[in-house]
């Protein structure tokens, strides 16, 4: 017979406020099995601890039942507890009485009724509960990081300094993102390559980095720990190893393009580097617009003048395959494609309507003004600008519900960047609210509207041309009035979205993404840059809109999420996992599809079959894969996969404990 | 005789004599003119044995399981629910398709309600084939299915109920039942928390329920299990409602055709129904 402790906790008055702990206490000592009852202020604190350890000793007992808040809490603390003590740390059973009980009812009567139940079924699970113990696996001490951004570099500059082989897999000719677009950074305004390209270039030359520039991830298996990866090296036509990267073919190349970088407001070779500052700063073939190869065969020029002879338009890219211990998601955003949803704006059909991300390129050095912000149509000086914000955000009609985080201080950056450089233009920005949540923002702000910003509250709704103007039909929202502005040149400060391919990367990697496709992080709070995948982390705004300050930070934080994993030898796995019944398995294989992660496999074993040997077909899971989600137990019609710590026994024992 | 059994027993004859298979799984004779029973013919001098007719009725891709582990070729007449049934299993990966040769035979002869609502009268896999394709008809596969919905909820349960007072749980519907090919099934095992051995209609009903659920997805619609109740419960009425709930949820969706499609409760893709979360 089990001697069962249960413990009843009040956790101050979140539980003893709404459920009544005596009654509890007592109904729960007449369960069946129940040797012991209490209960106690804080059961998680060191005495309440100590209090469950000494019951233990005292009466005998062989396992634990909590009521509590969710074992989501706690359950870690008590099995740590029951770590020093003679009882399997899986030999206990959390009943959720606080957040599923005391939490959310106020009759007292019937929560105390519930919170009894709740405690009855955690009783009568616990009954059919087995020690459990977990297995360990070795570790890949070498990371992936997908996405060459800030965030991945700053990931894989941590990862590296700490003494550990990383690599980074970047699908553009050169790492550095969205970041090395941009020309000052808020609210310091420190030049945004100039801060980045030395981490670009720490990042190409640190010994511990390989950087796999213009690759992606082709698939992945294995487990925490022990990933297998396929990555796509992109046919670059140009042998890397022998380039020097003088130069000479992008300069005598004679097909031009629009350049993707500087946002389609300048041309671009088809031999290229993406940018001077390109990291590896070596050129690649943009075949698909390249005479000789996607052409008609002619031309040439390149290979001609490449002194090392390093051009080689045969190149078909390949597969290479490398092991990992840990992957750390990176990929980034893309901007909303506001062309689509906002026909009121133009649709883009008027060219002196620009985003955030051009304007960023029109005002930097190196862009396709060299730094003077002319206006497309024309290349005049624009001298009213009209800035609109949350273009695509917070717009649950058209765009996105939610806001994008980081538009709000880069619209005011613009602001002061056109009234520094157009020292007689003006600048309206039109906007929702004004957010300015971190160090020196709200300042930052406040400067911009001392620089004669004039700030209009409300949406545009409607663009168009009068002349040589662009007239901005809103809404004056503070003084109740229609408003009408006459600009020579629109920036809409458009809305972050995830990558377009992300939805395949995270099929490939067998993580969750939120209905917006960002990548889900395993608890919004208290698991930021982790994954529901053991072994996979993330950074950056694949996550969500963040500006650069929460980018580089997340990095650096699954930087050290990795060396944590990394530090150990052996890798200590969780037992809640399924375990298959090899007589009972058919071979079916229908728990593979069903599997998300990608744990099962079918393995061949000798049995035995009416005298004879035979080989059969049986479903095998692999205990550093399987997360213990269940579906397979679900899938399985003969039932010969249980779901150890939660089996079919167990869950029966509880229904029948609530119903009969 | 007819000219297709002639043909049939002239193929076997050719397979045994050529050792292309160790024996054929068809259909032979009973002493009741209106009953065949399954023949296994390893000799080719037994192939007179054979017969082709409109009583040939059973089943027979489910004796193939017996030769899971043996080594070269069995023959397995087919029609076109048998080859669907063979369909099912190798896709249940309980047999080979290199181990089985299958004999297709066009079937449009049979007397039985269940052959009316057929819509593979032809075998939809076959090594060979005997006789001439027949036509394909049109039919509402989901019309008793329809009857049973307009009932009400209480006029549904003591529909069921009534049924299931009967059932003696000989198991016969899942013995016959290609879907259900499980090493060891639940209905078997002592001490399964929710299935109990006694015979009551409270018991009965579960395992009625249970069985649906286990083969509702991979029905192929043979109608086997309500041939074979000895009780005469419409067995497969209930796995005809988790059919037409998938069709009407997934899209148009039949088992045991070559095509390679997952079961769709055992697949799992974004676009799947969610109408009830």
């Amino acid at each position: 017979m089990a001697r069962i402790g249960v413990f009843i906790c009040h956790c101050g008055t979140n539980i003893a406020g709404v459920v009544d702990v005596d009654e509890v206490v007592k109904a729960a000592g007449k369960f069946p099995g129940v040797a012991y009852a209490t209960e106690y202020k804080y059961l998680c604190s060191e005495p309440g601890q100590q209090t469950i350890k000494a019951a233990i000793e005292e009466h005998n007992l062989d396992r634990i039942v909590i009521g509590s808040c969710s074992p989501r809490m706690h359950e870690v603390t008590f099995r740590k507890m029951l770590m020093s003590t003679k009882i399997n740390p899986y030999m206990l059973e959390v009943a959720n009485i606080r957040e599923q009980c005391s939490w959310v009812h106020t009759d007292k009567e019937k929560a105390t009724e519930k919170a009894i139940d709740l405690t009855r079924m955690a009783v009568a699970k616990v009954c059919k509960s087995k020690p459990l113990f977990p297995d360990s696996i070795g570790v890949t001490k070498r990371a992936l990081v997908i996405g060459g951004g800030i965030a991945g570099i700053q990931a894989a500059l941590d990862i590296a300094d700490a003494g550990y082989a990383v690599d980074i897999v970047e699908k553009e000719a050169s790492i550095g993102g969205h970041m090395v677009m941009l020309d000052k950074t808020f609210p310091t305004l420190d030049c945004s390559a100039c801060i980045s390209t030395p981490k670009m270039v720490e990042a190409g030359a640190h010994p511990n980095v390989t950087l796999r520039a213009y690759c992606e991830v082709e698939s992945v298996k294995g487990y925490v720990g022990n990933f297998e990866v396929d990555i796509r090296q992109k046919a670059k036509y140009v042998d890397h190893d022998t380039c020097t990267g003088c130069g000479a073919c992008e300069v005598k190349c004679p097909i031009k393009v629009s350049s993707a970088f500087n946002q389609g407001m300048c041309d671009r070779t088809v031999m290229y580097k993406p940018f001077p500052q390109a990291v590896p700063s070596k050129p690649v073939i943009d075949a698909l617009n390249c005479r000789k190869i996607s052409g008609d065969g002619k031309c040439g020029v390149c290979a001609a003048v490449c002194p090392l002879k390093a051009v080689n338009f045969e190149d078909k890219g390949e597969i290479i395959t490398e092991k990992y211990g840990a992957i750390i998601v990176a990929t980034g955003y893309e901007l909303i494609k506001w062309q689509d949803i906002y026909p009121e704006y133009g649709g883009g059909r008027f060219e002196d309507v620009i985003t955030g991300i051009q304007f960023e390129r029109l005002v930097n050095a190196s862009g396709p003004t060299e730094g003077h912000i002319r206006r497309p149509s024309d290349g005049a000086e624009p001298k009213d600008i009209a800035i609109i914000k949350c273009v695509g955000s917070r717009d649950i009609n058209k765009g996105k519900a939610y806001c994008s985080r980081a538009c709000c201080m880069y619209s005011a950056k613009h602001a002061h960047q056109i009234l520094e450089k157009i020292p007689d233009g003006s600048v309206h920005i039109f906007y929702m609210d004004v957010r300015t949540p971190g160090k020196g923002y709200e300042e930052f702000y406040d400067r911009t509207r001392e620089d004669g910003a004039n700030y209009i509250r409300g949406r545009v709704s409607k663009i168009f041309k009068e002349g040589n103007k662009l007239i901005c039909k809103g809404e004056d929202t503070l003084l109740g009035k229609p408003v009408s502005v006459e600009a020579d040149m629109v920036i809409l400060e458009t809305a972050m979205v995830p990558a377009t391919d992300i939805s395949k990367l995270t099929g490939i990697l067998s993580i969750g993404s939120d209905t917006d496709g960002w990548v889900q992080e395993a608890h919004p709070k208290l698991r930021p840059v982790e994954t529901q995948t053991a072994g996979i982390f993330l950074a950056g705004t694949c996550q969500g809109p963040k500006d650069i300050p929460d980018t580089v930070a997340q990095g650096s934080a699954a930087a050290v999420k990795v060396c944590s994993l990394f530090s150990k030898v052996q890798m200590e796995t969780s037992p809640i996992i399924s375990a298959v019944d090899r007589e009972k398995c058919s071979g079916c294989e229908m728990c593979i599809p069903c599997c998300p992660y990608k744990a099962i496999t079918v393995i061949e074993i000798d049995m035995h079959e009416h005298g004879k040997k035979v080989k059969m077909n049986v479903s095998d899971v692999n205990s550093g894969l399987c997360q213990g989600c269940g579906a397979c137990a679900g899938a399985c019609r003969s039932g010969a996969i249980d779901l150890k710590g939660y089996t079919n026994d167990q869950i029966l024992m509880e229904v029948d404990a609530l119903c009969l | 005789m007819n000219d297709i059994e002639t043909k049939l027993r002239e193929t076997v004859k050719r397979l045994l004599a050529d050792h292309t298979v160790r024996y054929v799984i068809g259909w032979e004779a009973t002493r009741f003119e209106d009953k065949t029973r399954p023949a296994f013919i390893s000799d080719s001098a037994d192939t007179d044995r054979l017969v082709w007719n409109k009583y040939c009725v059973s089943s027979l891709a489910k004796y193939a399981l017996d030769e899971q582990h043996s080594e070269g070729k069995i023959g397995i007449c087919v029609r076109g629910c048998d080859s669907r049934a063979v369909c099912r299993l190798i896709e249940d990966k309980q047999l080979l398709r290199e181990n089985l040769y299958l004999i297709g035979l066009p079937c449009d002869d049979k007397e039985m309600n269940i052959c009316d609502t057929c819509t593979h009268r032809n075998p939809v896999i076959y090594d060979e084939l005997v006789g001439e394709p027949v036509l394909e008809r049109q039919a509402d596969r989901f019309a008793m299915v329809g009857l049973m919905e307009a009932m009400s909820a209480d006029e549904r349960y003591s529909f069921w109920e009534s049924n299931y007072s009967k059932c003696i749980r000989c198991y016969a519907c899942r013995n016959i039942c290609p879907a259900c090919n499980c090493r060891a099934c639940y209905a078997d095992q002592e001490r399964v928390g929710w299935q109990g051995k006694q015979m009551n209609t409270a018991q009965n009903q579960i395992y009625g329920l249970t069985r649906t659920y286990h083969v509702g997805d991979r029905c192929i619609e043979c109608g086997e299990c309500e041939r074979v109740c000895p009780m005469m419960i419409p067995v497969m009425l209930q796995t005809r409602k988790m059919l037409k709930d998938i069709n009407e949820m997934f899209g148009d969706y039949e088992c045991g055709l070559p095509d390679g499609r997952a079961p769709v409760l055992g697949e799992y893709t974004l676009g799947d129904a969610d109408d009830f979360m």
